[in-house]
């Protein structure tokens, strides 16, 4: 007889971020549906909550869904706030959660597994490449909440230490269009590169019109003047369409990585019904739940106290590769991918980096490269081309 | 050059945490490795020959004045105490030691790097006004020499005293001073001394 064990899955499939969450939810409901036909001797008995984009409705329905199913096991999340939201829900009933997204740093919860990039492993190496190969005059624009204030934050101190300039500086309302603005003033700085943290229809409308000026003006072609992403991905190209082709993005995932690895996952994918392409919120919360279930296969059981030992003293096989996840931060060490938008919702790969990069949620490994002249080059020259 | 990249790194630095082995203390030091601060437990007592360090945690609930090797809040670093009572007393006793900032007790994942963030800060700035408290009172002290070189220049040079003041003034700015230490150099030059020898 299978036992059952519960799972609770945190995505709001509406709201300002609903694409990201949606991609995301098909991740882990995929890894789902294959862990309960592997034939293990447990089936994954998920429970749905939908906050609904809500940052406060999270704690309330987490805390509803725990007690009811008695989980201790959660996947979900994708802002920061959210996050911070169910963290003092998690602790209360000793919970472990699985974060899969893309995030700013500065945290390390013990009752967190964080399987997407932080800044060393996004901003940090884009921001190489990009400053020395397009110049230093930076627009940042990001919607108004923590992921842009700190990811921008970042970036204007890697900027100004390359000798750089933040030539303006933006953030709209989250889910607000209205950036008619923010789009005259990048035409009279004319910046080398345009960092985009904004999110969801800002996100969407700010690219169309960038496409727009481009048309208008060839000297904001995307080949000159790139608009730089840590997390734009395939899962949005429905609602972007053509305006983003030609911008750059970073990632730890690329449904185009030519691996091995990725390749025998979409064939799965693909046989499964799931649509192509699937991005790095599919994969993040995808590995989730599969790292999760070989260790409750592995243990026998879904304590957090036993399972988390396991999971980071082994060495995961992922669509993303070799993937470890470091005990003293429970982060995983990612591989960034850079990767430049072409036709038909594809990303294609122009640099990785040679090998994973351990996470460093607290950017406290950085060498300042003005002290170290060397290291900047280092930085760029970690990331290798592939294709 | 120096850098322009100004998040805060704690990678490096050093901190004894003074309080007794347990969860708090485990939690601590857990955040500490992470931040890649070489951190130390030690209790009951901070010998007075320990090596200088960055930071020092305290327990401020079971702490007492004799752990320290340094009198009231003369620590020459940051102090961060952890504080798991609110009990009024304790509270006072742990302001008395000149806390730069507080972690709550129990301890979790989070705190750490605001604390340090927010003591060294704190600490920083505790530092910078006690500088300027004694260069004022140093300059308050040496109000009469200023008006001893007025009264000098105007016997001496047969000046008005608002000209004796301009005059002064220049002797302070043109040597980059302050109008004291161009005071004090003018007597000591012009042997004006006997001016405050007879006003003494």
């Amino acid at each position: 007889v299978q036992s059952r064990v519960p799972l609770v899955l945190v995505y709001s499939r509406s709201g300002p971020y609903a694409a990201l969450a949606r991609a995301a939810l098909d991740g882990a409901l995929a890894a789902l549906a294959e862990v309960n036909n592997a034939g293990f001797d447990f089936r994954l008995s998920p429970e749905i909550c939908d906050p609904a984009g809500a940052t406060d409705r999270y704690e309330i329905m987490l805390d509803a869904a725990l007690r009811r199913s008695g989980a201790r096991q959660v996947v979900g999340g994708i802002t920061s706030w959210s996050r911070k939201e169910m963290l003092p829900v998690i602790e209360r009933h000793r919970a472990l959660l699985w974060y899969g997204c893309p995030y700013e740093g500065f945290e390390a919860h013990d009752r967190v597994v964080y399987l997407g990039a932080s800044p060393n492993q996004h901003i940090v190496p884009l921001l190489a490449h990009v400053l020395s190969r397009y110049g230093g005059r930076a627009y940042l624009v990001g919607s108004n909440y923590i992921w842009a204030w700190e990811t921008n934050r970042i970036a204007r101190e890697l900027i100004a230490d390359h000798g750089g300039q933040v030539v303006g500086e933006r953030y709209v309302p989250l889910g607000s269009t209205d950036i008619a603005h923010i789009i005259d003033e990048i035409r009279r700085h004319k910046p080398d590169f345009v960092l985009n943290n904004l999110i969801g229809p800002s996100s969407y409308a700010f690219l169309a019109a960038s496409r727009e000026l481009a048309n208008t003006d060839p000297d904001f072609a995307p080949a000159r003047r790139p608009v730089i992403s840590c997390n734009l991905t395939e899962c949005e190209l429905n609602e972007i369409g053509e305006a983003g082709i030609g911008h750059l993005s970073i990632s730890a995932y690329f449904d185009s990585l030519p691996t091995d690895e990725n390749q025998v996952f979409l064939a799965r994918m693909q046989a499964s019904g799931v649509r192509r392409p699937v991005s790095a919120f599919f994969v993040g919360a995808y590995i989730s739940v599969r790292i999760l279930a070989e260790a409750i296969r592995e243990t026998g059981t879904d304590d957090p106290e036993v399972i988390l030992p396991i999971v980071t003293s082994r060495r995961h096989q992922t669509p993303l590769g070799d993937l470890h996840i470091d005990p003293a931060t429970n982060h995983a060490a990612l591989t960034p991918h850079l990767g430049r938008l072409a036709a038909e919702g594809r990303f294609e790969i122009i640099e990785s980096a040679a090998a994973p990069i351990v996470a460093d949620p607290y950017l406290s490994h950085r060498i300042p490269t003005s002290n170290r002249p060397a290291s900047h080059h280092r930085a760029v020259c970690a990331l290798r081309i592939v294709q | 050059m120096t850098s322009r990249f100004r998040t805060p790194n704690f990678r490096g630095t050093t901190a004894l945490v003074l309080h007794r082995e347990g969860a708090a203390t485990d939690a601590v030091l857990r955040q500490l490795e992470r931040l890649g601060v070489i951190a130390t437990q030690i209790w009951p007592t901070i010998p007075q020959d320990h090596a200088a360090v960055d930071f020092v945690f305290f327990d401020a609930d079971r702490g007492y004045d004799e752990q320290f090797p340094w009198g009231g809040d003369a620590a020459p670093m940051p102090l961060i105490a952890m504080l798991g009572t609110e009990a009024p007393g304790r509270i006072e006793w742990m302001l008395s030691r000149g806390a730069d900032a507080q972690l709550l007790k129990p301890v979790g994942s989070a705190g750490v790097f605001a604390a340090l963030v927010v003591a060294g800060h704190a600490f920083q700035r505790r530092q910078e006004l006690a500088r300027e408290i004694d260069d004022m009172r140093s300059r308050l002290a040496r109000r009469p020499h200023v008006a001893f070189a007025i009264l000098h220049l105007m016997e001496r040079e047969g000046l008005d005293r608002h000209a004796a003041l301009r005059r002064l003034r220049q002797l302070a700015m043109s040597g980059q001073r302050t109008i004291e230490d161009a005071a004090d150099a003018l007597l000591t030059a012009t042997g004006g001394q006997d001016v405050v020898a007879r006003a003494g």
